[in-house]
């Protein structure tokens, strides 16, 4: 039996999870939600690495396969390395030292998820705190654009709604909780206030929350994004009654009209908050190491995503640097895609744009972005059979451990396998060179 | 190694400037040695920098280079076959950091405050810092458990603590950032002085304050206290000042060393009653140190230019942003502290800037010994330590420090006595202000002196310091302590010339203290029921993992341990 | 005056960035040098010539005497006239990001359309873009105070979302559409835009931003008069009040 375990699916990284072993496989988990279950039970998996010939995927032995990936990031000059977000720092570590090496561009999951946040943040910075201050202190809690109900199911119970702590015994009774959403989510139900805005009006509606909350009410019009001004200013007053508020958004903010302005709007209303009572803002993170990816690229190359190593100095510059734009605009020229659905989570153009250059997988399961592999390497799974450290949603970082054993390498392996073929291939050409 | 013919200063070990050779063995210094020959013929010698007060790892540091891409693209340097790229200027990314602390002649950096609960991110950028050994001072002043057992009055528990709290964060020392402060900022609130309650907790600072200092004595730690005041930043502060340093004039220190060390004193020398009539106090804070003997400082001093502000003072920092309408980052971390980053820029017109600029320096030139005052900028928050060569050419510079002056707001000379001062600092008081005396105030004995079995850091600079006239020729001064000539860690040449050579990986310091078994008993009743009911996670993930410190120096402290009769 | 024609020998797949094309580099180089000059694309350091026949007169000449035509697809050529301060950079097409980025004199004019960040961190001189320019036209760097602080940018079509963000000085005029958010975070500056746009002067503190056409206007803006301009109406607007600006914002009320 392992216990205190760290669950290896979202950003809320629950680290009460026990985990029962039986003959070296995962037999019961209990505490986590089913998506965490469902992860830490495992299901079918690739079982070998496979290299595209004539058109079809032909298993391989590993170093075959790291020979080939070597090769194609070579011969690449754009190529493009992307995912991160479900695997550990440590590999992370090394995917970067294979970036600056062959001259890639290196970019996260959060191009598609909480990128415009990030943005947000270099306009405004993040006043924010860890979990434990919303569970012990927050009697206002919003969930604007997200909806943890069903995307965190264990985060109400440990850190939000129906946390309990020294400033809140009270739990759920003792606080409002607050969603605002373009539609009624299973969180919004059991919420004491929903505001519904019109689709693409987060920002003017944070705009004029802001200015009823700063007492400057009389500029505003009657109604603001599909909300009556009346409403609004409720809502202004519950939020400057906090004794201690937070505010969670997520990808309804992030992605819909406005993008990062949404985020840095929000950013600044938060910090406005700041002169009547205590707030903070905290971003949902999805993936369970999104936010380790950034934190290690950050102290890496002083930039948490979209980083060009090409020309050998970091450059970042996110509408350009980023995985989509460059796919979209067929500016990368190979792609090594790890920890991540590309194609399943790609808008459509971007996610075709894969089809046409050569692809490198490394994941432990199948997944759509095999079928356009060039390249495909099964490794083992982080948090279940290898360990490694893991950034929660707040930054926080806790270390996952290993259950069981696997026959797999680690992802940290793979990369180090491909970066010595590199080096490897490197010599033979400059000695044929000499 | 053999280093031949260089001008030394080795203060520490009575060496001010003689002529003679230097031999490494084995990563130490050495009485003989064979090997590579380094010709230092009439050049400066000093042992390697030591930083005392920086921050550079953690997150806090990783917070300011996330929301400043403005700074990442400064100072981009490629990748070359020795090192990893660079970037940042106030926030360099983890490489940078260790090239240019190596580049400059320093050796050793001590990451100035760490919470518990989040130092394993600490330990893993400290890790990734190249060349420079280091450590990590844990944060204490804000506490649940430190002021439950302070409101208590449970000094063994408190001790068993600050053990528990250094082993678990692998932390070097004991810091205190305006105790109370962060857990009022909990709230939204701060602590106006010493002796305020802080809310829901019925301790006050100065209790705080005297609890750790007892307790650090207790545990034998090498380092003191490490005190961040309560009211930095505000006018009128240097009373605050005054009062928490004669809280601690009585205790008794357990090493030969101070009972507290101040941070980024300039901070906290200020005078009048609000920023239209503020003024240095300096020379009052200087006739204290002067006057007493149980307390050290660094300096903090500030530089025109950009800056990052990054300190677990919260409320400051939230009030740095509103003053100065930056982007504010803010962190509190759960039953532990709070923290903000707020990035900055110092300007010479600006009379606050221009009076705050000289606090530092005056500091410096008054207290009369030295071996009290660290030569410091609190990286990033006063300038980054790229600039140490600036403070050091306007310590032992009255020309450059007057044609300084000439450019600034033209009140300064009303509101502090920096013009008035003719003392100039010498090679041996710099030794000792950026050498001998921050390892003797950490208690790293080691570090800081070139006497045998010392640790093999050595940096060698372009200058001839029998020749030059360090008044005059400062800027020929400044450009040779920017870079130096030669840099040896643990007895490799690490860089020539501004160039790097190798990068080897630096150890990182932290201190296990034992404790008796049955106070820690006692203590993990408390803990066990603040894991179960108010922390965000268990218990069993809590501490930094071994994983974390590949290139560990342990020193061990603590209560003599007593032995069994059998 | 000293002519160079510049035209890419095949299309790019991977973009270049060939910052090295400015009057200012030109300046003292032979056609020779100048060929020999470093471009990038991707991870691959290349010479000028590699990818562009460099043909014109041979002799050096200063940047204020120097026109450098570009003839042909040069939309996937980024930092073109980076920093220069005199001269002239002729574009017979389009152009890729980037153009004209820290320009502090001189004239960048582009018979096509720009790519994205047209002249970002301008501090003087001069654009034309006879098309349309893409987001983020006289805008700044992430996380800078300032972007633009000086020069004259004009685009006859339209401009994509993000226009002059972080404006503190100089002008853009836009004849078409400009996207969402033009003039966010302004400090200074003037921008006019001939068509309609969205949410103008988000966060502005100072300068003006005028739109013919129509546009969304934030709820934190205060309306005051309708104002005339060459005989056409204009509402006029204060804000940004969240952030209590004094920027101005003038709207245009239908066809008179």
């Amino acid at each position: 039996m392992i216990k205190d375990a760290v669950c290896s699916f979202c950003g809320c990284l629950c680290d009460d999870i026990n985990v029962e072993v039986e003959d070296g496989k995962v037999k019961r988990v209990r505490h986590a939600c089913r998506l965490g279950s469902s992860k830490i039970m495992g299901h079918d998996r690739m079982q070998s690495p496979m290299i595209r010939k004539d058109g079809v995927l032909v298993a391989s032995s590993f170093q075959e396969a790291y020979d080939r990936a070597a090769q194609i990031l070579l011969q690449a000059s754009k190529p493009l390395m992307y995912g991160w977000a479900s695997t550990s720092c440590e590999a992370a570590k090394k995917g970067i030292l294979l970036a600056e090496e062959v001259g890639a561009v290196l970019d996260s999951t959060a191009t598609v998820c909480h990128g415009p946040s990030v943005i947000g943040i270099e306009e405004k910075g993040l006043p924010g705190a860890t979990l434990g201050q919303v569970k012990n202190r927050a009697d206002t809690i919003v969930f604007w654009g997200c909806n943890p109900a069903e995307a965190h199911p264990r985060h109400s119970l440990r850190y939000s709604s129906n946390s309990c702590g020294r400033f809140t015994p009270q739990g759920r009774e003792g606080r409002k909780i607050i969603v605002i959403d373009v539609r009624e989510t299973k969180t919004a139900k059991n919420a004491d206030k929903f505001v519904r805005i019109t689709p693409g009006s987060d920002y003017e509606v944070i705009s004029a929350l802001r200015m009823l909350v700063a007492g400057k009410g009389d500029t505003v019009p009657d109604e603001v994004g599909g909300v009556p001004k009346v409403d609004l200013a409720d809502l202004a007053d519950m939020l400057k009654a906090a004794k201690f508020g937070a505010v969670f958004f997520g990808l309804g903010i992030t992605h819909s009209r406005g993008r990062y302005k949404n985020i840095d709007n929000a950013l600044s209303l938060v910090a406005e908050l700041n002169s009547h009572t205590k707030f903070v803002i905290m971003p949902m993170r999805g993936h369970y190491n999104v936010g380790g990816i950034g934190q290690v690229l950050a102290w890496s190359s002083g930039y948490p995503m979209s980083v060009d190593f090409t020309r050998g100095g970091p450059y970042f510059n996110p509408g350009e640097t980023a995985a989509c734009d460059l796919l979209a605009r067929g500016d990368a020229d190979a792609a090594l895609i790890i920890a991540a659905d590309a194609v399943s989570n790609f808008p459509r153009a971007t996610a075709k744009a894969l089809a046409n250059i050569p692809v490198i997988q490394i994941d432990p399961y199948e997944n759509p972005t095999t079928l356009l592999s060039d390249v495909v390497i099964p490794c083992a799974v982080v948090g279940v059979e290898v360990e490694g450290t893991a950034y929660r949603m707040d930054g926080l970082a806790l270390r996952l451990r290993k259950m069981v054993d696997s026959s797999f390498p680690s992802d940290e392996e793979i990369l180090m396998g491909i970066l010595e073929s590199v080096h490897k291939q490197r010599q033979l050409k400059a000695n044929e060179g000499a | 190694m053999i280093i031949k013919g260089g001008i030394v200063y080795d203060p520490a070990n009575g060496i001010y400037g003689d002529e003679m050779d230097l031999f490494i063995d084995k990563g130490r210094m050495a009485l003989q040695a064979k090997g590579e020959v380094i010709d230092a013929s009439g050049l400066l010698v000093m042992p390697g920098g030591v930083d005392a007060h920086t921050h550079i790892a953690g997150k806090k540091v990783n917070t300011g280079r996330i929301m400043s891409p403005n700074d990442s693209r400064q100072g981009t340097e490629p990748r070359s076959a020795v090192c990893r790229p660079s970037t940042g200027y106030t926030v360099p990314n983890c490489y940078a950091m260790g090239y240019r602390y190596a580049r400059m002649g320093y050796t050793t950096a001590f990451e100035a405050a760490t919470p518990i609960l989040e130092a394993r991110h600490t330990h893993e950028e400290l890790e990734e810092i190249p060349i420079i050994d280091k450590g990590a001072l844990t944060l204490f002043g804000s506490n649940w458990q430190v002021m439950e057992c302070v409101r208590d009055k449970d000094l063994s528990k408190l001790a068993a603590y600050v053990a528990w709290g250094l082993r678990s964060a692998r932390g070097y020392g004991v810091k205190i950032v305006n105790p109370g402060g962060g857990e009022a900022w909990g709230f939204g609130a701060n602590v106006k002085g010493i002796n305020d309650t802080v809310p829901n907790f019925d301790v006050t600072p100065a209790e705080i304050i005297m609890g750790l200092a007892k307790a650090n004595e207790m545990l034998h730690l090498p380092h003191s206290i490490h005190l961040h005041f309560n009211n930095l930043g505000k006018p009128g502060n240097y009373t605050t000042a005054i009062e928490t340093l004669d809280l601690l004039k009585d205790i008794k220190p357990s090493r030969m060393r101070q009972i507290v060390h101040v941070a980024h004193m300039q901070f906290s020398a200020y005078g009048g009653t609000s920023w239209r009539d503020f003024e240095s106090k300096a020379p009052v804070i200087a006739d204290y140190f002067n006057a007493h003997s149980h307390a050290t400082m660094d300096m903090g001093q500030m530089l025109f230019g950009s800056a990052t502000t990054m300190t677990a003072d919260a409320p400051l920092e939230y009030g740095n942003a509103r003053l100065t309408h930056n982007k504010w980052s803010n962190h509190d971390i759960e039953l532990e502290e709070s923290s903000g980053v707020v990035p900055m820029n110092y300007f010479r017109k600006m009379l606050v800037n221009a009076v705050q600029w000289a606090i530092g320096l005056e500091l410096a030139l008054l207290v009369n010994d030295p071996w009290k005052v660290l030569m410091t900028t609190d990286h990033p928050n006063g300038s980054p330590f790229v600039n140490y060569p600036e403070v050091i050419t306007l310590l032992m510079s009255k020309p450059k420090r007057d044609a300084e002056i000439a450019t600034l707001h033209e009140q300064v000379p009303k509101r502090t006595t920096l013009a008035g001062i003719e003392r100039e600092l010498d090679w041996t008081d710099i030794s000792i202000m950026t050498r001998a005396a921050p390892a003797r105030v950490l208690g790293l004995d080691d570090k800081g002196h070139l006497g045998p079995g010392a640790d093999g850091d050595v940096s060698i600079y372009n200058l001839r310091p029998l020749e030059v006239d360090t008044s005059l020729d400062h800027a020929i001064v400044k450009k040779a302590l920017a870079t130096a000539k030669y840099t040896i860690k643990g007895g490799v040449l690490v860089s020539k010339e501004g160039q790097i050579l190798a990068t080897p990986p630096g150890r990182t310091f932290w201190v296990d203290a034992a404790v008796p078994q049955a106070d820690t008993d006692r203590l993990m009743i408390d803990l066990e029921e603040k894991f179960a009911k108010y922390y965000s996670i268990q218990i069993a993930n809590y501490a930094v993992q071994d994983a974390y410190l590949p290139h560990a120096k342990v020193i061990r402290a603590g209560l003599p341990i007593l032995s069994e009769v059998a | 005056m000293r002519t160079i024609t510049i035209t890419p020998k095949k299309a790019f797949r991977i973009s270049v960035e060939a910052e090295n094309i400015s009057p200012d580099k030109f300046a003292s180089l032979n056609i020779e040098q100048i060929k020999s000059l470093t471009v990038w694309q991707g991870n691959r350091k290349i010479m000028l010539s590699d990818l562009f026949t460099v043909e014109g007169d041979d002799a050096p000449d200063k940047a204020e005497e120097t026109t450098i035509r570009l003839a042909g697809d040069f939309f996937q050529v980024k930092r073109i006239g980076e920093g220069m301060t005199a001269g002239v950079v002729e574009v017979q097409g389009s152009i890729g990001m980037h153009a004209g980025n820290n320009m502090k004199g001189g004239l960048l004019s582009i018979a096509g359309n720009a790519d994205d960040w047209l002249a970002r961190e301008m501090r003087g001189g001069k654009v034309v873009v006879m098309g349309n320019a893409g987001n983020y036209a006289g805008g700044g760097y992430r996380g800078e105070k300032c972007g633009m602080r000086g020069g004259e940018i004009e685009v006859k079509g339209s401009a994509g979302a993000y226009l002059g963000e972080h404006l503190c000085g100089g002008s853009i005029r836009i004849g078409g559409d400009a996207g969402d958010f033009p003039g966010a975070a302004n400090q200074g500056g003037t921008i006019f835009i001939g068509g309609s746009t969205y949410l103008p002067g988000a966060e502005m503190s100072k300068g003006t931003i005028t739109v013919k056409g129509e546009a969304k206007v934030l709820p934190s803006f205060q309306r005051l008069e309708i104002v005339q301009i060459d005989g056409l109406a204009f509402q006029k607007y204060a804000g940004d009040n969240v952030d209590n600006g004094k920027g101005e914002l003038l709207v245009g009320v239908g066809s008179s």
